[in-house]
């Protein structure tokens, strides 16, 4: 049986990885499954349920029959695949080694604390990577480097914007429109430029929303599952607009 | 000749996957995985659009559906779950050039609407890319979902260490 501080701690703390991980692109039918084992292991009953800006949840004490509700809003976090990975292993971890409270919030802290990629690191790998893109759709090795060099220009852009806190609507439209404005070099030389063109704003395409946004959808949280695309159609429209800005300048060269 | 072109499209296909995959800050350890699956997955579409005479749209749902089974044979080793490795995967065959031409012909066609066609001919590319290019992003989102689905048990437990 616990106290009612023991269940507000555990609610606290259930409430914060909850919201973390939905935050930082989990989709949501794992966020619930990780957050209920955690509950499992700390012998309390967690129900959970989300929208795209907050969670409501509740902790139930089987024993006493007490329970305790709360509503916490999601932070916008960025994309991160390896905080995905460590906080499900802890939930099992918590589950299968009886882990109490302190130790998982300890652990936590120090998985929450890791660093993250470097960014130049992956500036050069998304402009090799666009570069790669660029090559698959049939660009020649002219295309390829100016794809690459936009690329960089595109990125940097974007990384420049983000540490600024730029509406992200915004961002995506600028960096879609730098990254593309920069392909234009491949109409002065006789490449595949339309390719080039093409390829140039694709590291933009926000493929961690459109992919969560079905698996939401076909795992029956269809709300959840509707927002992210919508949310995510919002960013390929924001590119799309991007984009256009540099084809209305260049139209005419192209046709 | 076959193999050397599927070899080339894999390889690029894996850089492409390490290099979106980097994007969303992947574990480190998944990156060599990520990059097999992203080379299997291309490959297969390549040689089924180009030697057996698949559309797009079903070579991607097929690719996609290997890019899926794989993550679930590959993740258990590194205990990562199975969206980590096939979500960057799947990111070298979106369909890059049909979404371009789907922007581009409606730029060109509401450029053209006081023509005397009215621009009919954009139109129809319009549509006729926007329809591939949803097609395939569906596809290839539903194929890699599919086997959570079936494998649900083993799915699900991906990160446990026992």
């Amino acid at each position: 049986m616990k106290t009612k501080q023991e269940l507000k701690e555990i609610l606290d703390f259930i409430a914060r990885y909850a919201t973390y991980q939905l935050g930082s692109g989990v989709h949501t039918s794992r966020a619930v499954r990780n957050s209920r084992r955690i509950g499992e292991a700390l012998g309390v009953d967690v129900q959970l349920s989300s929208f795209q800006k907050s969670t409501v949840l509740t902790v139930l004490d089987p024993e006493s029959g007490e329970a305790l509700t709360r509503v916490a809003a999601i932070p916008a976090l960025p994309i991160s695949f390896e905080r995905n990975s460590d906080l499900s292993a802890l939930s099992w971890e918590a589950l299968d080694e009886g882990l109490a409270l302190d130790e998982i919030r300890r652990r936590y802290r120090t998985l929450v604390d890791k660093p993250r990629m470097d960014p130049i690191f992956t500036l050069a790998v998304v402009g090799l990577a666009n570069a790669s893109f660029c090559r698959l759709f049939g660009g020649d090795w002219t295309a390829v480097g100016i794809v690459f060099t936009a690329t960089l220009v595109g990125y940097a852009v974007k990384q420049r914007m983000q540490a600024h806190g730029v509406n992200h609507f915004l961002l995506f439209a600028g960096s879609a429109f730098v990254a593309s404005l920069c392909a234009t070099a491949a109409l002065r030389f006789d490449c595949t430029a339309e390719i080039a063109l093409a390829t140039s704003p694709l590291f933009l395409v926000p493929g961690v929303p459109l992919i969560n946004g079905v698996i939401d959808i076909v795992e029956g949280h269809v709300l959840m599952g509707v927002s992210r695309l919508v949310n995510a159609m919002l960013l390929i429209v924001c590119i799309a607009a991007g984009l256009s800005v540099t084809l209305l300048m260049v139209k005419d060269s192209l046709l | 000749m076959i193999v050397t072109d599927m070899l080339l499209d894999g390889l690029f296909a894996a850089v492409a996957a390490i290099g979106f995959g980097a994007i969303s800050d992947p574990p480190m350890r998944a990156l060599p995985r990520i990059a097999l699956l992203a080379a299997a997955g291309h490959a297969l579409r390549f040689c089924l659009m180009r030697h057996a005479g698949a559309d797009i749209a079903s070579a991607s749902f097929v690719a996609a559906l290997v890019i899926g089974m794989g993550s679930l044979w590959l993740g258990r080793g590194i205990r990562c779950p199975m969206t980590c490795l096939y979500i960057p995967a799947l990111l070298p065959m979106v369909p890059g050039v049909y979404a371009y031409r789907t922007v581009f012909s409606l730029i060109m066609f509401l450029q053209s609407l006081d023509r005397a066609d009215g621009g009919v001919r954009y139109m129809q590319q319009f549509f006729l890319n926007a329809t591939v290019s949803l097609s395939v992003i569906a596809l290839l989102a539903a194929g890699a979902t599919l086997p959570i689905f079936v494998f649900r048990r083993r799915a699900f437990s991906m990160t446990r260490r026992k």
